[in-house]
């Protein structure tokens, strides 16, 4: 019997039972559907985060710190804890490095407090040197309107988007030009007693500029800090140490990440970590695929159900087609050709619940996607600070796509496997015989 | 060669046993028959006196415990799974109860034979059709069987046995599920198959309408043929 007789003969067979074909499908299509879905979620947000990452820390930059300073290093990381500081002019010692372009340092410090009228703001204020900072950023710092002032005055300040605007609604916080407070508190531990000193510092600033809105968060400049200059944030916090030195190097090659890496290893005698963003992505992405198959996993088991359905139904169905199957035998079908009518209708049902399984699932994807980005539940003006700017559009990739399709065929085929062995075997006499 | 005519089916010492539940039931006990080519049989006999089981046996359909069958010369019981339904694919079976598959249309049905076969769409179709203007269900072609009567049934099925060129036609009481009227005109049509065009016909009845219009009848009791006479 020809092939194309085969398939067509088990669609008139699966086309008989509307109802019941159907409900093995979708039993199908929803494994299908959740694995679809999943994996086009984690990809999508995998694909956001990286690209995210990649606006504030590029693949041509590295990242010193003292290994207690920068959570996110790993790999590369050698530093000890140690009395060891790295300060604001341990620039110039990177500077000397070969394919080292320039560098700059970062004073960090997490909540101080901005005034505006009568109005306060708590937020992180950096300290960095703005012409090199421009450069090193120049896709993200870079400022809406007015320049960012390269000459840095002392009392100048950089806002980001959400500093001057922090509902996006317009309501301003503060604009250029204007006068605003800042404040941070100085707390000193004393030694032998447990007291502490505390002491408010105020400096009044001008804005010099707004950021253009960046979005989602990581690395770099972002929308919720404000920016002053490096030798103001070193008198006005009182300290040459530096939280991080962010390094530009000349090119982007690998050998070179790698060589500037160790050259500032070895200038600082190991005392450092050196984090370069291809470390950072490789980390990412290794915990994405174990995420991912463990979403997978689960997924799986929808389609294991779904596989138990298809053996239900068809134990049910060779019952109910014995008699059928005898008719075949005494007109000369060969057990083989039973077997593959039975196989072929797996085969169907499994292709028609992958294809259909894979649409759901890429549609499910994009309605979660919407209210993961903060579509569906938040107020128009909270959206963009609630969810961190961050919007994932699902990805599905050619992997998945020809995956969750074999993937619904070979299981539907496994479960039909025994169904159509039992009816392949049936002795056509006694079939016939069957009532 | 010596034989010059080998018969189309023969059988020799036919004995099969099958267990009932536990108890062990003798349905062959022996039997010696021969069938050549052109000939239109009757088989006879009470219920249980093994006309089925014999049938089965001549169709390829059940292999017997002991002693032979030959179909054109080949011992059926050497035969594997597979050759067997090679065999049966050239052995055109009517049953009783029609046993058309129900969602085929009456063409579909005849075609189902000759696409096991592997024979091309176009050749099945028009072959198809030939064979149910034979019958005189041309106008029926496109019904399924719920929508034809019992006769029109047998009639689609006499169609399908006819498709692959079969080396006989093995039937099991065709008339046993009709009305007379219809009955006679299926007897009508047989009987043209075997004078007109030659076909061999084996005859599984009760109905003595059949048995006066064969050739060839043989009786049947206990397993055994007991009676055999020619017309």
């Amino acid at each position: 019997m020809k092939v194309s007789d085969v398939f067509s003969y088990a669609f008139g067979a699966i086309r008989l039972r509307k109802l019941r074909a159907g409900l093995t499908i979708l039993g199908v299509v929803i494994g299908i559907a959740a694995i679809v879905a999943l994996l086009s979620i984690s990809q999508g947000l995998q694909d956001s985060i990286t690209e995210q990452l990649q606006t504030g820390f590029a693949t041509n930059t590295l990242i010193v710190s003292t290994g207690r300073g920068f959570g996110m290093s790993a790999g590369a990381m050698t530093a000890t804890e140690s009395d060891f500081k790295l300060l604001v002019n341990h620039t110039q010692i990177i500077d000397e490095i070969e394919d080292v372009d320039m560098s700059a340092a970062v004073i960090q410090k997490p909540g101080c407090h901005i005034r505006s009228g009568e109005r306060e703001l708590k937020l992180t204020v950096v300290g960095v040197n703005f012409t090199k900072y421009t450069n090193i950023y120049s896709g993200t710092f870079v400022a809406e309107g007015e320049e960012i002032p390269l000459n840095a005055e002392n009392e100048m300040v950089v806002v980001g988007k959400r500093v001057s605007d922090p509902s996006d609604n317009g309501t301003l916080f503060c604009d250029v030009n204007e006068n605003v407070g800042i404040k941070w508190t100085n707390i000193t531990s004393i030694p032998i007693y447990p007291y502490f000193i505390s002491r408010n510092e105020t400096y009044t600033g001008r804005v010099a500029a707004v950021l253009k809105e960046i979005g989602g968060f990581g690395i770099g400049p972002s929308d919720f800090s404000a920016y002053i200059p490096i030798s103001q944030a070193q008198s006005f916090f009182g300290t040459d140490e530096c939280d991080t030195i962010i390094v530009k190097l000349e090119n982007d090659d690998e050998a070179t990440i790698e060589s500037v890496s160790e050259a500032i290893d070895e200038a600082f005698s190991g005392q450092v970590s050196v984090t370069s963003s291809t470390a950072v992505l490789d980390i990412m992405s290794s915990v994405f695929s174990t995420v991912e198959l463990f979403l997978a996993g689960i997924a799986a088991i929808s389609l294991l159900v779904a596989g138990i359905g298809i053996m239900n139904i068809m134990i049910v169905s060779l019952m109910e087609r014995t008699r059928e199957i005898g008719i075949l035998k005494a007109l000369g079908m060969k057990s083989r050709t039973v077997l593959l009518i039975f196989l072929s209708e797996a085969v169907i049902v499994g292709l028609m619940g992958a294809a259909i399984g894979i649409a759901s699932g890429w549609g499910l994807a994009h309605i979660v996607a919407r209210v993961f980005s903060g579509g569906g539940f938040m107020p128009a003006g909270n959206r963009a600070a609630a969810a961190g700017g961050m919007t994932i559009t699902p990805v599905l990739t050619p992997t998945v796509f020809i995956g969750a399709f074999a993937f619904g065929v070979i299981v539907s085929v496994i479960f039909a496997l025994y169904p159509a062995w039992r009816a392949s075997k049936l002795k056509p006499v006694e079939a016939l015989r069957y009532e | 060669m010596m034989n010059v005519t080998i018969s189309v089916v023969e059988t020799i010492n036919l004995r099969k046993t099958y267990m009932l539940g536990k108890v062990p039931v003798n349905a062959l006990q022996g039997v010696k028959l021969k069938v050549e080519k052109g000939d239109f049989l009757a088989i006879l006999g009470p219920s249980g006196s093994g006309k089925s089981t014999l049938l089965n046996m001549i169709g390829a359909l059940d292999k017997p415990t002991e002693g032979k069958v030959f179909i054109e010369g080949v011992d059926v019981s050497t035969l594997n799974d597979n050759e067997l339904a090679d065999l049966r694919r050239r052995i055109g079976f009517v049953f009783q109860f029609f046993n058309l598959i129900p969602r085929l249309t009456a063409k579909g049905n005849v075609e189902l034979t000759m696409a096991i076969l592997g024979l091309g769409k176009s050749e099945r179709r028009k072959r198809a059709e030939e064979l149910l203007e034979t019958v005189g269900l041309k106008e029926r072609a496109n019904h399924k069987p719920a929508e034809l009567s019992g006769g029109e049934r047998q009639r689609v099925a006499i169609a399908r046995a006819l498709a692959n060129n079969p080396k006989f036609l093995l039937m099991d009481e065709p008339t046993g599920n009709i009305d007379s009227k219809t009955a006679n005109e299926v007897i009508e049509l047989v009987k043209r198959l075997n004078e007109e065009k030659g076909v061999t016909i084996i005859i599984v009845t009760h109905d003595q309408q059949i048995t006066s219009q064969t050739k060839r009848t043989v009786q049947m009791l206990d397993g055994l043929i007991i009676k055999e006479e020619v017309n």
